[in-house]
């Protein structure tokens, strides 16, 4: 232990289980006050679990939190907050037609004249400014908070939980019935409510300058004694920012050292650690012909000049951190997402020329087809059958004068559930009742056409058993052999691994990286994926 | 409440400007209405002619705030007009067996109160999935039940000491307006200052907001559609003298001019967004267009179409000003 003051959160040996899977296993961490401690991790790794226990939202199956030398079990966001303990999530939580400081003092209005629970006008007011002072921001209490920017909001999110722990007892006494110490509030007052404040990937909708600004933030709120956790994907952020770094994987402490002691490398390094799962590759069927083409791809402010192709047989992967652009950049080619700039060509036939696309109409004409990230949201019509999910996408032939042939569809859906070897009762099976796996190859079966040329995956194994997951897979590499060319962008870097025969690396919205499979590796992908190639070893 | 107040200064932005408009676009509707309508007839500008079309809009008024308070969390009421017909007839049973008039009053409202608070109830309890559904068979038991209750025909001859202060006047102006504006300042109160009233609109505008920050969601919900109830039960009150009579089928249709009248006033129709002087200025656009389309001895169909396309209009309006302030 570190000679000096003791931790302001003193977390030892806490675990949590979801059913059979251990988010976190025994994880150790120390929050100090002044402090901006860093937790880094892939996706899965533990951070969200650790995060929504520390700000009350869940309870650990193990361990214990021990707050300013005396062990707590807040059981509840409120109690938490009573605490002081506040939490900036990645979405702000902000209703948009009330102003700034009701939105700060949301669910804890002050309030006077007793039962009339008249709106306290004046103590909102101060609260607000008090939240907002350290802040250093031009907002306005009065202003609607959709008046504001994104940034401008992000800050709004930050008042209010720095405005935790004084709002909360004092007026609400349902809130001492929550476990919570009732009397933290009236401890010395500190300029802020809240002593621990977590945020959650604030970043990953903030333009550059705006970061700064937040940083800037930050800082001062650390100089005013709170204790901060900062959870980022993106490393140079880390590096700006935050005096310690705690590394979590598969929701086990790797590391916890002191910022200035650790590359980039080390980071990426104790992030991804684990072997490459052992999935058969096969052998690659890609050939020379380019099937789609995208250029100079611009979305404003999202996308910024993306080239892309895909060849005949070929299996290409998009990866990258989340809010890099992968999803973005499949609608973008697919016609289902707004293009400021740059354009997309696809070659609709064997003999034929490469053809510009402008929609989902000019592409699915030309053979292009699209399996969505959210199959029940994007993809599914839940309350409908089999037959009539794989025929949303009507097949070649169903339509006779006019109406839709029943007997083509059928044959269709029937075609489907063998290729894809779907588990249902029948056809007629409503697809709300199917398994993840399955409902994900309904979906895939749409586009078992043979005029399907190019086929765009957003996240094909997502949610899906390990069974149907291989199965996908073979389902994949079967039709690349068959000579389409597969764009897939995935989260899970052991798929993009072993399926794709290149690798293209986004990172904020640009291509930074493209690797063959011979040169993918998952420390290579991530080194591109989170910057930490940038800045060499430092 | 002040409709004075309703007239801002933009703040910068394009929210800003949106915000403008939201509050300043329905009273510069009703203003250019009077004009219009001044210039069109001699007849409409006379104290008695403006008196008229308040004591006229009165009911719709008063059913209007209710919506608004419903409307405000991104739900509807369509059963108000069957709850009117419901309170109505029982107004008017009470009486005729005696009640002192007072007491079946506050027995009315609060029996509009009871069907509300069910309104709330299918809806948080049994998660009915919209309000829509939920009212709609609201609707239909309350009227079947007022007709039951009536046996069909309407029940008059209601005492006079009943009829005299609530359909007369007092200082020159009609009690039914007296009414409305005692209401209405009450419902300002209401939904700008008190906790209550701020907690509806946040969970119309973000309810995993309001229930993340621990709002009691079902609460608001219940207390919102029993004040509409409650608000149809008054209205029924204010009809029950002015008709001398409690007929069942009164209200019939009502629910519709009074979303209109919400909608007219600059409310959303997504929720969280609304005002109480809005809903007024939106209830008198609609009292002064029915009252000018008569005095220029336009049919009552028309005035059917017109109405229609103010309210499409307004509607129109509204996602307009979404659009600029999403932008």
């Amino acid at each position: 232990m570190s000679p000096g003051p003791p931790p302001l959160l003193h977390v030892r040996g806490v675990s949590k289980r979801f059913g059979g899977h251990h988010a976190l296993c025994r994880v150790d961490l120390d929050l100090f006050r002044a402090e901006v401690h860093a937790l880094a991790g892939e996706n899965g790794a533990g951070k969200s679990t650790l995060m929504a226990i520390l700000s009350g939202a869940l309870r650990p199956d193990e361990g214990e939190l021990v707050w300013d030398g005396r062990p707590v079990s807040p059981g509840s966001v409120r109690a938490a907050q009573a605490l002081g303990i506040g939490m900036v999530h990645q979405e702000p939580q902000l209703v948009p037609s009330l102003t700034v400081e009701e939105n700060i003092a949301l669910g804890r209005l002050p309030e006077r004249l007793g039962p009339l629970r008249m709106v306290a006008r004046g103590r909102l007011r101060e609260e607000a400014a008090r939240a907002l002072e350290p802040l250093g921001a031009p907002i306005g209490p009065s202003q609607r908070v959709s008046e504001l920017r994104l940034a401008d909001r992000q800050l709004v999110t930050i008042a209010r939980a720095l405005s935790v722990g004084r709002l909360a007892p004092e007026v609400n006494p349902g809130a001492r019935a929550l476990g919570a110490d009732a009397t933290s509030w009236l401890r010395p007052q500190t300029p802020l409510g809240a002593r621990l404040i977590i945020l959650d990937e604030p970043t990953s909708s903030l333009a550059a300058a705006e970061v700064e600004r937040l940083f800037d933030v930050l800082r001062r709120l650390r100089a005013q004694g709170a204790a901060l956790v900062y959870i980022s994907h993106r490393l140079e952020e880390l590096r700006a920012l935050a005096d310690r770094v705690t590394v979590l994987r598969d929701g086990r402490v790797v590391t916890t050292s002191p910022m200035a002691q650790v590359t980039g490398d080390d980071l990426v390094r104790a992030m991804s650690g684990r072997d490459v799962a052992a999935l058969d590759a096969g052998a690659s069927a890609a050939g020379e012909d380019v099937l789609l083409e995208a250029r100079g791809l611009t979305q404003r402010g999202r996308l910024h000049g993306i080239d892309l192709t895909v060849r005949r047989g070929e299996v290409v992967g998009l990866a990258g951190l989340m809010g890099a652009g992968r999803s973005r950049t499949l609608r973008a080619v697919f016609g289902a997402a707004p293009r400021d700039g740059g354009d997309v060509r696809v070659r609709p036939a064997e003999d034929a020329e490469l053809r510009p696309v402008r929609s989902v109409a000019e592409a699915m004409a030309a053979g292009v087809g699209f399996v969505p990230e959210d199959r029940r949201q994007q993809a599914l019509v839940l309350t409908a059958s089999v037959q009539e999910n794989v025929g949303l996408v009507t097949p070649p032939g169903s339509l006779r004068r006019g109406l839709l042939v029943r007997r083509v569809l059928r044959a269709a859906a029937a075609r489907a559930v063998e290729a894809l070897r779907i588990k249902t009762r029948g056809l007629e099976t409503p697809v709300r009742v199917l398994s993840g796996g399955n409902q994900q190859k309904v979906v895939l079966g749409r586009w078992l056409g043979p005029h399907v040329r190019v086929l765009l995956l957003d996240e094909p194994t997502r949610g899906v058993d390990v069974g149907a997951k291989a199965e996908i897979h073979r389902h994949l590499r079967e039709l690349a052999g068959r000579g389409l060319g597969l764009l897939v962008a995935s989260s899970e870097l052991p798929e993009l691994l072993a399926l794709c025969d290149r690798i293209y690396v986004l990172r904020q919205g640009r291509v930074v990286g493209e690797l063959t499979r011979e040169q993918a590796s998952p420390v290579e992908v991530l080194r591109l994926a989170t910057g930490a190639a940038d800045r060499g070893a430092a | 409440m002040n409709i004075a107040s309703v007239a801002v200064a933009a703040p910068a932005g394009a929210g800003g400007r949106a915000l403008f408009w939201q509050r300043v676009g329905p009273l510069l509707g009703l203003l250019i209405l009077c004009g219009g309508l001044s210039l069109a007839s001699p007849h409409f500008l006379t104290v008695d002619n403006l008196l008229n079309v308040l004591r006229q809009s009165s009911i719709n008024a008063i059913l209007a705030l209710g919506q608004l308070v419903v409307i405000i969390t991104a739900g509807i009421d369509l059963s108000i007009g069957s709850i009117v017909g419901l309170t109505i007839v029982l107004l008017a049973l009470m009486m005729k067996a005696g009640w002192p008039w007072g007491l079946a009053c506050v027995a009315a409202i609060a029996a509009g109160a009871t069907v509300g608070l069910l309104n709330g109830l299918l809806l948080t309890r049994l998660k009915l999935p919209h309000p829509f559904i939920s009212t709609l068979g609201t609707m239909n038991v309350a009227r079947g039940a007022a007709l039951l209750l009536a046996g069909g025909v309407p029940i008059s001859g209601l005492p006079l000491p009943f009829r005299d202060p609530v359909a007369g006047e007092a200082f020159g102006i009609p009690a039914p307006v007296l009414i409305a504006a005692a209401v209405y300042a009450l419902g300002h109160v209401f939904l700008a200052r008190t906790v209550w009233g701020r907690d509806l609109y946040a969970i119309g505008g973000n309810r995993e907001a309001a229930r993340l920050c621990g709002i009691p969601v079902d609460r608001r919900l219940n207390l919102a559609y029993a004040l509409s109830g409650a608000a149809a039960g008054l209205a029924a009150v204010v009809l029950a003298a002015r008709m001398n009579s409690g007929f069942p089928l009164a209200g019939q249709g009502a629910e519709l001019d009074a979303i209109a009248a919400v909608i007219i006033g600059g409310a959303s129709f997504f929720g969280g967004v609304g005002t109480v002087g809005g809903t007024l200025i939106g209830a008198l656009v609609i009292g002064f267009l029915r009252n000018g389309l008569n005095l220029l001895d336009v049919s009552a169909y028309w005035q059917m179409i017109v109405i229609g396309a103010v309210i499409v209009a307004a509607v129109t309006i509204d996602v307009l000003r979404q659009r600029i302030a999403g932008s």
